[in-house]
């Protein structure tokens, strides 16, 4: 009952802040929302899987440009271009995953990493289509509260997804993935599919993302399309709220975004030394995140419900024979 | 066009210089991942920090750079010995990810720290200018020198771990630490010796780089990505598999950008990275993870 209570106050809440909150705030938030979405796609190949990823990136960026295009020179509806960028990097992931999933840890990273950086040199060269460095521009978005609307629709798609995932098969196999590969394949779990299924997921997201962002700012060049920034920012946020939970991304998406835009205000020059140090903070005194951290401290319940379940249905089995 | 020997040879001869280079790059960064089994991330950083100290000694004190380089190298093996004393040791042992993102967000806080000491600015030394014929063929001064430079040191650091204690210590320690500990090795030293070791190299690469690029406190991030794809594309942890990664690498990048398009000499590390881990996930000379 109390949770009840609480979710219809977050969504009357998110619901009024439109309504009250001026551009600045609306800003502030769109780009909470944006990170923690970005957040979340990550979560799921990251943070479910175990495989590091430092090229989620291209994803958002093969959105951008795919809903930029289809908007300039189109003129399509930007829903429908933000939805076509996500499609796109699902499909482009496809063969990707098949390729780079191959790898693993370190390897796969750094796979990853190069990946978003031939994407952005491919952004540059392909002047036809991108206009090089030059850029994309696109006509102005007035109203941000299209933008806020649009962002956090695809954050909650996200929170839906990883709490059905969290509760899934799927989502034990995934984490199967992460604590003992060949061990899953032995037990009979087609690994190499619950991977690419995951990886195709969590590209798909970042294409809806970017192609919001593109249209959201109005212009778009490959370094910005393609920043490493906007990966790290997602891979700490999941990190200070806690890898491979429902929760985690958005504690940490949260908490990141107002601490990152306090930092940016407060420090401009060194903003970027602090993230970097908040980065080993993170790692040195929150090994587990903050979601872990509030769970100890009985703020938050233990996740997976779906083994709970299984635990409580065999628990009356085990006491029959006696 | 197609097939002329004098300008092949010519490429080759680029490539093979660019190759020693990132050879050298590479070969600090292999070592930790040897040893640490972490990716050092920073690496790219601590370049940065030995191509800027070189600059320093330069203009503050008129120092050509190959004397400057190794004050740097030396400034830098205490910096490394010190990261890893005060931070990396912490971390090593934990998550297998923990000793990546830390290296990460030492990246960051080293650009930060560069740009606000150095600027933003572009630097570089034009100390050395001109060029040699040889055989018909050209060669940049500056650029033959690095290269002779960046060879002498790997064969040097190769020599040091075949032929010492301390070498023989750290390829101990990469191969197997538990049995090394057990065959009175210093693990613990070893590895502050091997990051102070692998930051001192990356810094006598930024001297040389500073030689006949310029570089600015951002260019670290640019060129460990070469330095990635160089120990993997080799097989992480190989010093022959590095050395083999980087020619393949620099001749790769010379026709690729001569051939191709100039923005393509820069993929072509990339597309040749993402081609051998197609055939060999493990690097050519790699052995598979976990």
């Amino acid at each position: 009952m109390p949770r009840a209570l609480l979710v219809g106050l977050v969504l009357a809440g998110v619901g009024a802040v439109p309504l009250v909150a001026n551009n600045y705030v609306l800003s502030v938030l769109i780009s909470l929302a944006m990170f923690t979405g970005l957040a979340y796609a990550w979560n799921i190949i990251s943070g479910y899987t175990g495989y590091l990823s430092f090229g989620q990136v291209t994803f958002f960026g093969v959105g951008a440009y795919t809903a930029a295009i289809l908007i300039i020179k189109l003129h399509v509806a930007w829903p429908l271009a933000a939805l076509a960028g996500g499609v796109l990097a699902a499909f482009l992931s496809m063969p990707l995953g098949w390729i780079m999933l191959r790898l693993r840890g370190p390897y796969f990273a750094i796979g990853m990493l190069g990946l978003s950086r031939i994407a952005e040199r491919i952004a540059f060269a392909w002047e036809p289509v991108t206009d090089g460095g030059r850029g994309l521009y696109l006509p102005p978005v007035l109203d941000l509260r299209a933008v806020y609307w649009a962002v956090v629709l695809v954050g909650a798609a996200l929170v839906g997804i990883t709490s059905l995932l969290d509760n899934s098969r799927f989502g034990l196999r995934l984490l199967a993935i992460r604590e003992d590969e060949g061990g899953a394949d032995n037990l009979g779990i087609n690994t190499t599919l619950a991977k690419l299924q995951a990886f195709v997921l969590s590209a798909f997201f970042p294409g809806v993302l970017g192609g919001i962002y593109a249209w959201h700012v109005s212009y778009i060049d490959p370094v910005m399309a393609f920043a490493t920034q906007v990966d790290l920012t997602a891979i700490v946020a999941v990190l200070l709220g806690g890898a491979g939970t429902v929760w985690g991304p958005l504690i940490g998406g949260v908490t990141l975004s107002l601490l990152a835009e306090f930092l940016w205000a407060r420090f401009p020059f060194i903003h970027t030394a602090l993230f970097g140090a908040l980065v080993i903070a993170t790692v040195l005194f929150l090994p587990k995140g903050l979601a872990d951290a509030f769970r100890r401290r009985g703020w938050l319940a233990p996740g997976r419900a779906f083994l709970r379940r299984l635990a409580a249905r065999q628990a009356p089995q085990e006491a029959a024979p006696e | 066009m197609l097939w002329e020997p004098v300008l092949w040879g010519q490429l080759l001869i680029h490539g093979v210089m660019l190759g020693g280079l990132y050879g050298l790059l590479a070969l600090g960064l292999n070592l930790v991942f040897g040893v640490m089994r972490v990716i050092n991330f920073a690496h790219g950083e601590l370049v940065m920090l030995g191509a800027f100290l070189t600059f320093w000694g330069y203009t503050a004190l008129g120092l050509h750079p190959l004397v400057a380089l190794p004050f740097s190298a030396a400034v830098l093996f205490g910096v490394g010995w010190a990261l890893q004393r005060f931070l990396m040791e912490r971390v090593l042992g934990g998550q297998p990810m923990a000793a990546l993102l830390v290296t990460f967000g030492l990246s960051l806080i080293i650009i930060n720290v560069g740009l606000l000491v150095f600027g933003a600015d572009i630097r570089s030394i034009p100390l050395v200018s001109g060029s040699l014929r040889v055989a018909g063929f050209v060669i940049p001064k500056a650029r033959g020198l690095a290269f002779l430079t960046a060879m002498a040191l790997t064969v040097a650091t190769v020599a040091f771990l075949r032929w010492t204690a301390l070498g023989r210590a750290i390829r101990a320690t990469a191969q197997h630490p538990e049995v090394a500990i057990t065959c009175g090795v210093d693990v613990r030293r070893t590895r502050l010796v091997t990051f102070g070791l692998g930051a001192a190299l990356g810094a006598a690469a930024g001297s040389l780089i500073m030689l006949i690029l310029p570089m600015d406190p951002q260019s670290g991030s640019l060129l460990i990505l070469k330095a990635f794809a160089v120990i993997i594309v080799g097989g992480l942890g190989s010093v022959a598999g590095g050395l083999l990664g980087a020619l393949v690498l620099g001749i790769a990048e010379v026709f690729g950008s001569f051939f191709i398009a100039t923005v393509f000499g820069e993929v072509m590390a990339y597309v040749l990275m993402l081609l051998v881990l197609l055939v060999r996930p493990a690097g050519l000379l790699g052995i598979a993870e976990r």
